[in-house]
């Protein structure tokens, strides 16, 4: 009988320190050397954002709160480790316009985080009406406001993003903002570059219908005055039915549209049954969400997407 | 290594959690003794299930807090399936899976309208942020409506569970008694299904007693180890998923299959 409760109590016991093992070799020794200001970005793209600005300013740490290859938070849940890491932050750095939903949570729970919305000042596109008759009711219970928050993918609005975070920055930090100021400067210099040749493109694609499978290529759409027949947001787990295929099959054909912009992972599916149905070509461009942590991968996305353009109205 | 047990108390979220696995989960594992003796394992995955339901009910009669619709709904399940179950030409387990798998169905239906159903995909795996002060008071008031009516209707209801004739016979309202502790799983199951995850709350029901079970030889063993196993694993879970970043629910599930393998082990060395 003896040996029952002894055997139970090694066994607990056992458990206790195989688990408190276990988080030893995950929690890294946390080094608290005093840095001075501490940034946190809510996902990739303004984690590249940032890390311009910042450049090699010193005791400035940018933190990423989501992984690089999360893509958007539309539907991302903070977990304890990301608790911790917003308790530990100065400042915290969002795109806004609703893409991070979990924002009034975060906002409750430190009041005393600076958040700087990049979207500040800025009015979004709507969300294409004609997809939201399946869930209105269903999307109102989440106060969705119904935006399209992609800004990023605008050339133009990227450096407005860039400079409100620029301008949250140095109001935070008036000792290094001068710094920040020169960093963002510069960038803005090298985007400004990619501006100009998007620009050119747009004067011959200007009023050319196309159909895009992603609600971010809006704001692509938007830099190049492309007139858009028809969108279907094809995202992390949308389904889709078989008469809004259809649907979308005779607008193509009913347009002429020859050119659809999708992203590669969620639009390859459908992109291929659109080529096989239709004579329209599918071109899938960076939504710029996810990619390595490089400070120059906006620049570079961009530069491949405005080639992927250039291609598709090369005819 | 203090760190271990006062890191995390400085966190309100985790402070919540923590009150709530420490009310939650005897609960677990007393009516766990009652659902592993009465063959009920079945049952209550199925009711975990129609939490789904519940909140597409909710949601689609607008109401703002959806555990009242999902705490409604799985009381009238439990009853309905209660019912049926011993009315229908049909076995119980074929009975449970045709409600089961329908009640997810219309729940995954009217979630999934316009393909919105990764709103709701953390109540698959649970989230632990989702507990409130709110919910706190809750889980305190059923664990006290929990332990009167273990306390006072138990051996009735372990007289039914050995023999129904005989606990007839003996003036023990049988219908009654199983309706009620169908009803107390329904309302435990509902309350903590938000941040345990509809894919797990059947494990840390049945897990901790049936661990429990192949080690015991009387009532009073079963419900001790049964409870402690449930709120040991429940507790160390709850730490280590803070500090490696993991679900909680899975980690505590983990912990308490862990557990009843041990067991499992020893109790069979016992018997040769």
């Amino acid at each position: 009988m003896k040996h029952k409760y002894l055997f139970v109590a090694v066994l607990l016991t056992v458990l206790l320190l195989a688990g408190m093992g276990v988080t030893r070799l995950y929690v890294s020794v946390e080094t608290s050397q005093k840095e001075e200001l501490k940034i946190v970005t809510s996902f990739y793209p303004m984690y590249i954002a940032v890390c311009n600005v910042v450049g090699e300013a010193e005791g400035v740490t940018v933190t990423n709160l989501s992984e690089p290859k999360t893509g958007c938070m539309h539907d991302y849940q903070l977990s304890p480790e990301d608790m911790k890491t917003l308790s530990q932050a100065d400042v915290f750095v969002v795109n806004g316009g609703g893409i991070e939903s979990f924002l009034g949570d975060v906002a409750q729970q430190y009041p005393n985080l600076t958040i700087i919305d990049a979207c500040q000042g800025m009015e979004l596109l709507g969300e294409e009406e004609d997809e939201g008759h399946a869930g209105e009711d269903a999307e109102d219970e989440h106060d969705h406001d119904g935006a399209n928050a992609h800004v990023w993918m605008s050339i133009e609005r990227y450096m407005a993003q860039l400079d409100n975070i620029t301008s949250g920055l140095a109001q935070l930090d008036d000792v290094r903002g001068e710094l920040y100021r020169e960093n963002a400067n510069s960038y803005k210099a090298r985007l400004q570059a990619l501006k100009e040749e998007a620009a050119e493109l747009s004067d011959t694609v200007r009023g050319v219908g196309i159909v895009l499978f992603h609600e971010a290529y809006a704001y692509v759409v938007e830099d190049y005055g492309m007139q858009v027949i028809d969108i279907l947001n094809l995202d992390e787990e949308r389904q889709v039915s078989a008469g809004e295929v259809a649907q979308l099959i005779a607008n193509i054909r009913d347009n002429g549209v020859t050119v659809v912009l999708a992203e590669e992972l969620y639009g390859k599916d459908m992109g291929e049954i659109i080529e096989e149905a239709t004579d329209a070509k599918v071109y899938y461009l960076d939504t710029l969400n996810r990619g390595t942590y490089e400070r120059d991968s906006y620049l570079r996305g961009m530069e491949e997407n405005i080639r992927i353009l250039k291609e598709a109205f090369a005819e | 290594m203090t760190a271990f047990f006062t890191e995390w108390w400085s966190y309100g979220f985790m402070r919540n959690a923590f009150l709530a696995v420490l009310i939650i989960t005897p609960l677990f594992g007393l009516l766990g003794t009652m659902i592993v003796n009465n063959k009920m394992a079945f049952f209550s995955d199925a009711l975990g299930h129609s939490a789904l339901t519940g909140i597409a009910i909710g949601v689609v009669l607008g109401v703002t807090d959806t555990t009242w619709s999902m705490v409604v709904f799985a009381i009238l399940f439990a009853l309905l399936l209660n019912y049926i179950g011993s009315k229908a030409a049909a076995s119980t387990d074929t009975v449970i899976s045709v409600f089961s798998s329908a009640s997810i169905a219309v729940g995954l239906a009217i979630l999934s309208r316009g393909g919105n159903f990764s709103h709701y995909s953390s109540l698959l795996v649970g989230d632990i942020l989702s507990i409130t002060p709110r919910e706190i008071l809750y889980l305190l008031i059923i664990f006290g409506a929990t332990m009167i009516f273990w306390v006072t209707g138990f051996n009735r209801l372990n007289a039914v569970s050995l023999n129904r004739t005989l606990a007839r016979s003996r003036g023990i309202p049988v219908r009654l008694m199983e309706l009620v502790f169908a009803v107390f799983i329904a309302l435990i199951v509902m309350l903590s299904i938000k941040w345990v995850g509809i894919l797990i709350i059947n494990a840390l029901l049945i897990l901790p007693a049936a661990g429990s079970r192949n080690i015991s030889v009387n009532m009073r063993e079963y419900h001790f180890f049964s409870v402690l196993f449930s709120l040991f694993s429940g507790i160390v879970g709850l730490i280590i998923s803070y500090f490696t970043n993991v679900a909680t629910g899975p980690m505590i599930v983990i912990l308490a299959a862990v557990i009843y393998f041990a067991t499992y082990i020893y109790g069979r060395k016992r018997v040769q």
